[in-house]
């Protein structure tokens, strides 16, 4: 007899198996990547995110007067491979598991993940460097959070001195 | 009156929704002769890969196909950890096997439902897609994509797989077997299926070896050739699996071995599930890429993959080049097709499983 006959007939009893989108949710995994999310308050501006970037999706834009940086994600040129993600350093960027990314095309350049980051100071001279958030002070400048806060300068002098101080200190105890 | 014509098939249709140009010579019903014309979706792939840095390369390598779309990015990654001299950790080695054999699963399934779809019978072709759905959901939930994995990196794999993962994926695998079970046994027994791609597209032993085919096509031949025994990588000299091979080298032998394989797959994620090794998933840190070259090789669900990379020691390769299990296989059809009937045309194109795609990248 035709193999197929039970599984036919079990099928038909069964009815559909396809999810009933429109008129219910359909159901999303917890690791689903979606349109990706970025968080202003943990960005360190890196970079990395558009180094590894296959899609050329994410900008990043030196504010006029120079007080920070626009960050953009287009979803439209993104590709969800979640490269990003999961080279941030700090987990400011992370894949949602939102999929509704239908839009209209007139939308398409305004249909982005825009988000503005202020430059940080330095707390010896206060000039301008990268944004230091203390979320991120507390996960990457743990070890040495004094010098995690100070331009490339103020890091270079004060690494100096340290340096000078320890081999003044140890020529002392030599004495 | 016998009178021989150029019978024109393509540049679109034959048997997947992909385009290759067939001439084929004609007399009355029967195929005489096979002229193929590739290269109408060339997407300059290669030459893209230059222009992009290491890590762009991984997600560009994965879109090449999308259903090796874990084989290609692995085999990348394998190429550059080999020449940089990256340590890949133990369990992000089983990591990597058991996306791969999901991935092949899911691939011989659609490609034996595409097959049911070919000789007319629907509704075997919505089955077997619908048994597919298992690995297709499996994928979504492990990896966060039905296709495109995402799952390897350079020095190891982006996604873990903790405990709560690994119960999931079971249960899909639980799932699929009787599935499986009863799916091979219609594809096996059922008398369309066997009227029509029994005996058809054959190809012998010293065939195969002659054009050099790779994957189920060599194996359906006789030529029991899996890289994953004969030069194993990743973590697979530590699993048990049988190479599956099979003599009658037609339609219906490699749609046969394809379920077979899938079989195989599924015990071999679980062996990986089973012994999986503690520890960190990716090595830590970047590391530079030095000049110089060298190539990998893995098993894609379609036969034997090689990836040949130069770099120069910048951080985008010199020269990326692949050479794709199709390659290889389509050269064969123009024996596989002499003296077939023109109805059976699209089906012995799906027998060798092609890969437009992965072949004119």
């Amino acid at each position: 007899m035709l193999p197929f006959l039970k599984i036919m007939v079990r099928n038909l009893l069964q009815g559909p198996s396809t999810d009933p989108f429109p008129f219910a949710p359909a159901k999303t995994p917890a690791r689903f990547r979606g349109a990706a999310v970025h968080d202003s308050e943990k960005c360190i501006l890196c970079g990395i995110c558009r180094h590894v970037c296959a899609a050329g999706a994410i900008q990043l834009r030196a504010a006029e007067d120079g007080s920070g940086m626009q960050f953009m994600l287009w979803h439209n040129s993104c590709v969800y491979c979640g490269m990003c993600a999961h080279y941030c350093p700090t987990g400011a960027l992370t894949m949602s598991d939102n999929w509704h990314l239908s839009h209209l095309g007139e939308d398409k350049y305004t249909f982005s993940e825009d988000s503005f980051v202020p430059f940080g100071e330095c707390a010896q001279c206060g000039a301008r460097i990268q944004p230091r958030p203390n979320v991120i002070v507390e996960k990457l400048g743990g070890r040495a959070p004094d010098q995690f806060l100070l331009c490339p300068k103020c890091k270079r002098e004060s690494l100096v001195k340290h340096a000078s101080d320890t081999n003044l200190s140890q020529f002392r105890e030599k004495q | 009156m016998s009178e021989t014509y150029t019978l024109p098939i393509g540049p679109l249709h034959v048997a997947l929704e992909e385009p290759m140009y067939f001439d084929i010579k004609v007399e009355g019903e029967t195929v005489q002769g096979v002229e193929l014309a590739a290269g109408h979706v060339h997407r300059g792939m290669e030459a893209l890969a230059m222009h992009r840095n290491y890590f762009q390369n991984i997600t560009l390598t994965e879109r090449v196909c999308s259903l090796c779309s874990n084989s290609h990015p692995a085999t990348f990654c394998m190429a550059v950890e080999n020449l940089a001299g990256i340590e890949v950790p133990m369990r992000a080695q089983y990591l990597r096997v058991i996306a791969d054999e999901v991935k092949r699963i899911a691939s011989h399934l659609f490609n034996v439902g595409i097959m049911a779809h070919l000789t007319g019978f629907d509704s075997l072709f919505m089955h077997a897609m619908e048994v597919r759905e298992l690995m297709q959901d499996a994928k979504e939930g492990v990896y966060g994509n039905r296709m495109n994995l995402g799952q390897c990196t350079i020095g190891g794999t982006r996604t873990d797989i903790d405990a709560d993962i690994a119960r999931f994926l079971r249960g899909q695998l639980e799932a699929l077997k009787p599935q499986l079970a009863e799916l091979y046994g219609v594809f096996e027994r059922d008398p369309l299926i066997r009227t029509r791609t029994r005996g058809i597209g054959l190809l012998s032993e010293q065939e195969a070896k002659l054009h050099a085919v790779v994957g189920p096509v060599a194996r359906a031949s006789g030529v029991a050739y899996d890289l994953r025994r004969k030069a194993p990588y990743a973590a697979y000299d530590e699993l048990r699996f049988e190479v599956q091979s099979d003599t009658a080298g037609d339609v219906h032998s490699r749609a046969l071995l394809r379920l077979r394989e899938a079989v195989e797959s599924i015990s071999i994620v679980e062996q990986c599930l089973d012994q999986m090794p503690e520890g960190p998933v990716k090595s830590e840190g970047f590391v530079a890429v030095p000049a110089g070259e060298s190539v990998a090789r893995t098993e894609a669900p379609r036969g034997e993959l090689i990836y040949y990379l130069r770099s120069d020691g910048s951080d985008t390769p010199q020269r990326l080049k692949w050479r794709v299990p199709t390659y290889m296989n389509w050269e064969a059809l123009q024996v596989m097709m002499a003296g077939c009937q023109v109805a059976d045309i699209p089906l012995i194109v799906n027998s060798i499983d092609p890969c437009i795609s992965c072949t004119e990248r």
